[in-house]
């Protein structure tokens, strides 16, 4: 972004800013592209989601897709709009909709949200497609299924035809009734390389790379000027003192509290007046010393994690070459032996000079080391060329990646112990999701739905001699209450949830949640039961 | 609707309206009334119904600055404590840790502000500036230079600044007792 | 409801809220009683303020609506900009420049028949008591926290001990990204807003010599653009954030700066976003708190079911983690927390006298008060400008100065919270 010298910074200067402005697109998203930038943007944009059911939770859920974005969606209901619908659901025309296909009356209403979005209404019933060879195609063709409230047979159909292949798409199940909900993500696998942790990657202060070493070297605390010594970057100050100690312990490192607090009032003492900020500094990240991460436990666990096939999502079989390319990398004799070093610095209390040289130094260093990470990976798998921002992208994530492995949807309750000890762990998330599966389960056998049929079905589930716990009369209770009401304020809350869920998982950005999410709207919680 | 009243409870029961001062309102009151400034600092309110905007006048009686009169304006906007109070110098002086705009570089004022500290705190930290330029972290860089640089040369540039002098082609306001 | 069905109202509208108040749950009051009277209270008793018609707004109203209330009033001041349109989902691009508050009315009342919307295009503070005193319950999806203690210590400021209808439950949300919470605010009952003040993180500020001399970071170049160049270059003219050629000048002499110092990063979207102070928003989050909010709205205007309790903080960054709490009053909150007393004086008393039968209240434990009214000081000990132009009403009495039942506010170094009297006269 240059400028001519000769400009007066009190000139504006449109020719150069109307270059930087963003174009509408951008001004439109600016407030979530500050949350997946444009690469989950474009993610988004080339999603395809199916929708089954046209309820007032399924529209909320499609609202909160639409508006950031997705390139296409298919709103799937063969029912006709009744009194009741016109009365809960926002994007419905009201009493004028009353008898119209619910499908077709509510993709116009969406996809006025956002003209770059392509919404298309099906109402064709999801069991007919389940019944043929191509309807069952048409279903596995979109990249995310979600589908709310639907009967517990169409259910159990559904989510084995999406688990039997890798290939197919995730699939969202939704089930609601009055005040409480449960929801589920049935996937084989997501692989995140940008998970957004608010945890900071190593500095790799405890084995620092030779420039760094170099630099705290040349430092004499006492032949610097006071603004000077007031300025040594915190990174500098560590490395040396790290180096002091290990001369001085047989080349450990303070472990036991005591040593530990002992290197930290040495480095209190270096400060030769009060307030010497970048000593403040030093002095509270001396945790990057004493308990500096170069390998974390759960990136080392990936290591030993199988490729579920290789015909699986081309981006996951990427992200599992570069997670080898990894392993190869820490085991390399050419490399640091950990993982590669970030390229991003926090702020640093110093001058200018010294952080842009700092910021150099680890820029350089990463640059080597992404440079061996790549020519692993190149003869590693010299056939599949991985994408060059792609493996940019996970080599200033090494810190952070994650694999998260699913289950299919219903699979946990057949883990009976599993429930059991959930129940007495968690008690009112482990109730009120047996609750609404066994209101699932009478619906289907066509029971009505009592206090007591509910609590049968619960125990018939479940070994003999299980105590209920007392939490569970509160959600049997809900049920019987309302046991079809789909309330405006559970669709929106719910809607809000499974988008965000949605976005998790289209993105690869942020991790989604792995298990049941159960959703209680009196006192107004939400818990998770049955983790993979 | 729920009957909410019926759960104050009895102690609340007693309890009477509250006067309409806003918070910030009380915060300032508090903190105005409640103090203690040694006589090398007065405050004065142009408008005294007006507790939200005032001066605060410095006359160090020792470090480079004594002889000199100093005046900052206090602007407390209605969000006060939750942010600062915002301080300027209002004359233009010599010293490295205020600019030419009257921009003062104090942490508490800033980064480091937090709704336990109060007016007190400010006005101490401001007067502590007088005593004890940081030539380390300089707003006025050239000031701060000479600072390091020849401490018997930049006491020279602050008193012929605190005359309302020219140093390096700039004029400093006269601010002599 | 009634039996016929138009095109405002139709038979079988409800079918789905009408389950949740035909009958109780577990966890509903025993004071609630099912059936008619409560449909008829929400639906043509009940007036409802919205606070805000941005992205928790819209939501807000939306699911008002839908859930039976018809009643319903929003206030806000913004108009439509085109970054709303991602989540603001009652606006379309021909709206940007219009107000929030009429355009999010008016969608409403056409998509669903028979709610009345009234909204005013103006800020929260154009308004009284009385004004605030219509309304059964207000919800609040703001963005200001200098707009939310307003609306915070007016609601709790606003209870009378003689009126139960003076008490105003207000329910608030706010999101940040993936990030939100919702709570309910019973005034003076619950914990206040103020309350919890400290729980706020406190805004993102760099040292000014940093700025001035040190930039490490494209923030530190961006901020000595718009806080040490703009009002060198420009003298008093106001910085206007939503003026693109003002970001336009503060991107090009950020950028020349960094250039400068070797420093990356700054673009116009870091720009807009550090002078702004932008928070990131989406609509799935703003939905997923505005429902929350309007779902303790529905429960406590019909006692249909227990409400929250009364913290609800949602993180969904790393799977969903939500926390419900009880967030404890503050004794010493400067809104709703401080001592009351009620105190009876001969109409003669000075200001003196009445300063010397607090000292001696052994009760209260008071040295040095300094006492004021809403609107005028009554004498403060320092500083001695105030002290001095406060002195001579020492002498005067407190009925010239205090009308009766009126309030003074009582500071003290001693007091850790401020106290409140209100004086009657014998």
């Amino acid at each position: 972004m240059a400028q001519p010298d000769s400009q007066e910074l009190g000139q504006a200067t449109t020719a150069i800013h109307s270059r930087a402005q963003p174009d509408n697109k951008t001004r439109r998203y600016d407030r979530q592209l500050r949350l997946w930038a444009a690469s989950g943007q474009s993610a988004l944009e080339s999603s395809r989601t199916l929708v089954i059911s046209a309820s007032a939770t399924a529209t909320s859920i499609l609202k909160n897709l639409v508006l950031p974005g997705i390139g296409h969606f298919t709103l799937l209901d063969p029912n006709t709009v009744s009194p009741a619908d016109a009365g809960n659901n926002f994007f419905l025309n009201g009493y004028a909709s009353i008898g119209k296909n619910r499908a077709e009356e509510a993709v116009p209403l969406l996809t006025e949200l956002n003209e770059s979005v392509d919404g298309k209404a099906s109402i064709k019933s999801v069991d007919e497609l389940l019944r043929t060879d191509e309807g069952r195609q048409w279903i596995k063709d979109f990249s995310l299924v979600i589908a709310h409230n639907l009967p517990k047979d169409t259910l159990e159909s559904l989510s084995s035809l999406l688990w039997e292949d890798l290939i197919n798409p995730p699939l969202i199940v939704v089930r609601s009734a009055g005040f409480l909900a449960d929801f589920f993500i049935q996937f084989h696998e997501q692989c995140i390389i940008e998970p957004h942790s608010e945890s900071f990657p190593s500095l790799r202060l405890t084995q620092p790379f030779p420039a760094l070493v170099e630099w705290a070297d040349s430092i004499d605390y006492d032949g610097l000027d006071p603004t000077e010594h007031a300025h040594i970057p915190f990174p500098i100050i560590l490395v040396k003192q790290a180096q002091k100690w290990r001369a001085e312990h047989g080349g450990e490192l303070p472990k036991v509290y005591k040593d530990k607090q002992l290197f930290k009032s040495q480095i209190k003492d270096l400060q030769k007046k009060l307030d010497e900020e970048n000593f403040e500094e030093a002095e509270a990240q001396v945790w990057r010393i004493t308990s500096d991460v170069l390998l974390p436990s759960e990136i080392k666990e990936l290591f030993s994690l199988t490729p579920l096939t290789t015909s699986t999502d081309p981006s996951n079989a990427a992200f599992h070459a570069l997670l080898q390319t990894l392993k190869l990398f820490v085991e390399s004799p050419e490399g640091p032996r950990c993982l590669p070093l970030t390229s991003t610095l926090p702020d640093v209390h110093t001058d200018t000079e010294s952080y842009v040289r700092l910021q150099r130094m680890y820029k350089e260093q990463a640059g080597k080391e992404a440079a061996l990470f790549k020519k692993i990976l190149s003869e590693t798998y010299p056939d599949k060329p991985v994408d060059d921002s792609m493996v940019d992208l996970f080599v200033k994530n090494t810190h952070h990646v994650k694999c998260l492995r699913g289950r299919k949807w219903g699979s946990w309750e057949e883990d009976k112990s599993a429930i059991v000890e959930s129940l007495e762990v968690y008690p009112k998330e482990t109730s009120t999701h047996l609750a609404i599966s066994a209101l699932w389960s009478l619906q289907a056998k066509g029971i009505d739905v009592t206090e007591e049929a509910l609590t049968a079905d619960i125990l018939s589930q479940l070994p003999a001699g299980t105590t209920l716990p007392d939490e569970l009369d509160n959600a049997i209770g809900e049920l019987t209450r309302a046991p079809t009401a789909d309330l405006p304020n559970t669709a929106a809350f719910l809607g809000g949830m499974i988008a965000q869920e949605a976005i998790k998982m289209i993105t690869k950005q942020y991790v989604p949640v792995n298990g049941y999410c159960v959703v209680d709207l009196v006192d107004t919680w939400t818990g998770i039961v049955g983790r993979a | 609707m729920l009957k909410i009243w019926s759960m104050k409870k009895n102690e609340d029961a007693a309890a009477k309206k509250k006067p309409k001062t806003s918070a910030a309102q009380i915060r300032v009151q508090k903190d105005l009334t409640e103090l203690d400034l040694p006589s090398t600092m007065q405050t004065h309110f142009p408008d005294p119904a007006d507790l939200l905007n005032f001066t605060l006048k410095i006359t160090p009686d020792e470090g480079m600055y004594k002889g000199g009169v100093f005046t900052f304006s206090f602007n407390i906007n209605p969000n006060y404590p939750h942010e600062p109070p915002k301080v300027k110098c209002v004359p233009k002086i010599y010293h490295p840790n205020v600019d030419l705009e009257g921009n003062v570089c104090l942490n508490i004022l800033r980064e480091d502000w937090k709704p336990v500290l109060n007016l007190n705190s400010v006005m101490v930290g401001l007067q502590y500036l007088f005593l004890e330029p940081n030539a380390d972290d300089p707003l006025n860089k050239e000031a701060a230079e000479e600072l390091k640089k020849n401490r018997d040369q930049f006491l020279y540039h602050v008193k012929s600044s605190m005359r309302g002098g020219y140093i390096k082609g700039e004029q400093y306001d006269s601010v002599a007792q | 409801m009634n039996g016929n069905s138009t095109s405002s109202d139709w038979d079988g509208r409800y079918f789905h809220v009408d389950q949740i108040l035909d009958k109780a749950g577990p966890r509903t009051d025993e004071s609630f009683v099912p059936g008619d009277q409560v449909k008829d209270f929400l639906r043509n008793n009940c007036k409802i303020l919205v606070i805000g018609a941005g992205g928790l707004g819209c939501e807000i109203l939306a699911n008002l609506a839908l859930s039976g209330f018809k009643d319903i009033h929003v206030i806000d001041m913004d108009t439509i900009d085109i970054s709303n349109l991602n989540r603001q989902f009652l606006f379309r691009q021909k709206d940007v420049g219009k107000p929030k508050a009429l355009v999010a009315a008016e969608f409403i009342m056409n998509r669903v028949p028979g709610v009345k919307v009234t909204p005013y295009y103006g800020k929260i503070q154009d308004k009284d008591e009385d004004y605030y005193m219509q309304f059964n319950l207000v919800v609040c999806g703001l963005d200001s926290v200098e707009a939310r203690r307003w609306i915070n210590a007016t609601l709790v400021n606003m209870v009378d001990p003689e009126n139960p209808e003076s008490l105003k439950p207000l329910i608030d949300g706010g999101t940040e990204g993936f990030k939100g919470q919702a709570r309910v605010i019973l005034p003076t009952v619950s914990s206040c807003y103020e309350c919890s003040l400290d729980m706020l993180n406190k805004p993102t500020a760099f040292p000014i010599c940093t700025i001035a001399n040190t930039p490490r970071l494209p923030e530190h170049c961006i901020e000595w653009a718009s806080v040490l160049e703009w009002p060198r270059v420009y003298g008093d003219k106001k910085l206007d954030t939503d003026d693109p050629e003002h970001i336009g000048w503060l991107y090009d002499v950020a950028s020349k700066r960094a250039k400068e110092f070797k420093i990356e990063g700054v673009t116009w979207s870091l720009t807009q976003g550090v002078v702004k102070n932008i928070i990131p928003a989406i609509a799935s989050t703003n939905a997923i708190i505005a429902a929350s909010c309007c779902n303790e709205a529905f429960k406590i205007a019909t006692s249909s079911a227990a409400y929250l309790n009364n913290y609800f903080m949602l993180i969904g960054t790393e799977g969903v983690y939500s926390y419900t709490f009880e967030h404890e009053r503050r004794k010493e909150c400067p809104v709703c927390g401080g001592e009351s007393l009620d105190i009876s004086i001969r109409k003669d008393w000075t200001v003196e006298r009445l300063i010397e039968m607090l000292v001696e209240k052994q009760d209260i434990q008071i040295k040095k008060p300094s006492l004021s009214t809403p609107t005028k000081q009554i004498y403060f000990q320092a500083p001695p400008q105030l002290e001095q132009a406060t002195r001579p009403n020492l002498e005067k009495k407190v009925s010239e100065l205090v009308e009766e039942g009126g309030e003074i506010t009582v500071t003290a170094s001693t007091l850790p919270f401020n106290l409140s009297l209100r004086i009657t006269y014998t």
